[in-house]
């Protein structure tokens, strides 16, 4: 199934990527070849039920302390007090 | 009389333990080795020698009084780039976590230190461990010392040089689809994958959650054992971490192959375009492993076909949404020109992702889209259900499944970077483990026309590592594979000093 440059460009503002054009037209025609490659999954008989002897068991997720917050905050790129700073949350699409 | 850094891992701790030699020496050995060939091979981001050296005298000063040695005690290892030691950078190779220092250390790092190890440094790989060469480093190429010509192998390649450059007997890596059992056999090495939850993964950096595992790359069959030993086991910090018991897995494993069923799909030298000498290297694998008694059964795996379609499918949906935290916002690179919130996150994953990462996000997030989803991500997890079932009925029948580890020996530095899709299928031998969550080993079967190496694998039932370990071991002893680091310096010549 070939791509074409708009629906790169979707996938892309999904994946909240932006491409130079040059890049664009590279991804146009390799994720183009990569999506042909897996269309040979249709081919493919399948099955519908998940067994349950291969997978394995998820164990209990119980609470527990977190580590001090500012360990984590110590790698943000910008805070203030406690708080992560970021720039104007309006504008730049509806979807922002 | 072998160099300190020629030992085994299993040799180093029994002599550290019994004070013939001290962590200090070992280390310092190992640090030695790894400046002299580093400028050649670049396997490392990062050197940590000071630290490496005040961990050594630690072991010693535990050793001096009393406490125990530990199975790994003065153990030098080098740790991929995505799994966190407390207040030491993870990049994942990648720009986008530059600057990143882990607040915390993983459990089967602290489980390593627990053992005595020394991690020396942090490994190169492939960004966010995508890659199949080690060329998708946003940092540095990893040469394979073995010809400095060809790649090491990936993801994990920055470890997988490092030992097979003879600076440390141990690598940690994370194999999502054979990032520990290519880059193993490409280097002449043995590389073990866990079944999915035998390790804790708390602290490796998430790529596709339902096949991450962490594992070790070793010179022998029997160091990968004793390091799986050291790491493996249930954590409250890692939900899928799996509450089996875990063995001993040196107490069986010279027991040898007799009377071991092992399964070989039929067809599958014609799978994956097998090069000449590899063809002729898995025939001769297969006679070597029945000589030494083991019962070949051909088994049926059609499905097989597909793993590398259903893995590419799979995985590249989890990494797109693993992925997504990567916005600037709360850690690593930020785009300093960015007018609102999703301006700073356009900017800031465009800037800081390499290709082949934008490439995956962008192929899982496509898979996972609305109109697309059921015809790519819903029909690869059916055919994952097929390939989980055929393997379930294989197990029936044999004790393990043995294939080539690779379809070929290294190839060239800039060979397959241009061409994604061949790059992906020279993992058609190792994905269906990683899909299904089967503990895998790649051990070394002997070298191609050009003298470089080549794997075997061994894949065995769900926590089966003990007999899949003692499966390798016999083979390991009948190929008669050098332990001995192998070291070609570009111009062809051979130097193991």
């Amino acid at each position: 199934m070939a791509l074409t440059h708009e629906e790169v460009r979707k996938i892309a503002a999904l994946a909240r990527l932006r491409f130079t054009p040059e890049e664009e037209s590279l991804f146009v025609d390799q994720l183009g070849k990569i999506v042909d490659y897996i269309d040979q999954l249709q081919a493919f008989e399948g099955a519908s039920e998940a067994t349950s002897s291969l997978p394995p068991r998820e164990a209990e997720d119980r609470p527990h302390e977190c580590l001090p917050r500012e360990r984590f905050l110590a790698n943000a790129p910008a805070v203030l007090d406690a708080f992560l700073l970021v720039p104007e949350v309006k504008g730049g699409g509806e979807d922002a | 009389m072998p160099e300190l850094w020629e030992l085994s891992a299993e040799e180093v701790a029994r002599r550290v333990g019994a004070r013939e030699v001290s962590a200090v020496e070992v280390v310092e050995s190992a640090l030695e080795r790894t400046a002299r060939v580093e400028p050649l091979v670049a396997a490392y981001l990062e050197i940590f020698p000071e630290e490496a050296r005040a961990r050594a005298a630690e072991v010693d000063r535990r050793i001096a009084a009393g406490e125990p040695a530990g199975p790994l005690a003065g153990v030098p290892v080098a740790l991929k780039d995505n799994l966190s030691l407390e207040g030491r950078a993870v990049t994942c190779a990648s720009k986008i976590l530059e600057g990143y220092v882990a607040p915390y250390t993983a459990t089967a790092v602290a489980r390593l230190l627990a053992a005595g190890a020394v991690p020396i440094g942090r490994a190169n790989m492939d960004e966010f461990a995508m890659g199949s060469s080690c060329e998708n480093s946003a940092y540095q190429i990893t040469r394979n010392p073995w010809d400095l010509g060809t790649v090491p192998g990936g993801s994990s390649g920055g470890p997988a040089a490092a030992v097979a450059a003879g600076g440390v007997p141990l690598g940690f890596g994370s194999d999502t689809g054979g990032s520990i059992r290519q880059p193993a056999a490409l280097c002449g090495l043995v590389g073990l994958k866990p079944t999915y939850g035998r390790v804790s993964r708390y602290g490796l950096v998430a790529f596709a959650s339902s096949t991450d595992q962490i594992g070790p790359i070793a010179r022998t069959v029997r160091d990968a054992a004793l390091a799986l030993t050291v790491i493996a086991g249930a954590d409250p910090q890692d939900s899928t971490s799996a509450d089996a018991p875990v063995d001993d897995y040196l107490a069986g494993i010279e027991d040898g192959v007799q009377g071991l069923r092992v399964g070989v799909i039929s067809g599958v030298g014609g799978i994956g375009g097998l090069s000449g000498a590899a063809e002729r290297n898995w025939r001769e694998s297969l006679e070597l492993l029945t000589a030494a008694g083991a019962e070949p059964v051909e088994i049926s795996l059609p499905s097989v076909d597909a793993s590398i379609a259903v893995y590419y499918v799979v995985a590249m949906s989890e990494a797109s949404a693993n992925l997504a935290r990567f916005d600037g916002v709360r850690y690593g690179r930020r785009s300093p020109e960015a007018d609102n919130l999703l301006d700073l996150y356009v900017k800031s994953r465009s800037e800081g992702f390499g290709a082949e990462v934008k490439r995956r996000i962008m192929l899982g997030t496509f898979a996972l889209s609305s109109g697309y989803y059921e015809a790519y991500y819903g029909r690869a997890l059916a055919v994952l259900e097929r390939m989980r079932r055929e393997l379930a009925a294989a197990f029936e029948k044999v004790d393990v499944v043995v294939t080539p580890t690779s379809p070929g020996g290294a190839f060239g530095i800039g060979e397959k970077i241009d061409d994604p899709l061949a790059m992906y299928l020279s993992d058609i031998f190792t994905t269906p483990a990683s899909l299904v969550g089967l503990p895998a080993v790649s051990v070394p079967s002997g070298v191609d026309e050009r003298g470089l190496p080549l794997g075997f694998q061994v894949v065995g039932r769900p926590f089966e590592e003990a007999t899949v370990l003692r499966a390798a071991r016999a083979f390991e002893l009948q190929v008669g594979w050098q332990a001995a680091p192998g070291f070609r310096a570009a111009a062809g010549t051979r130097e193991t000093g």
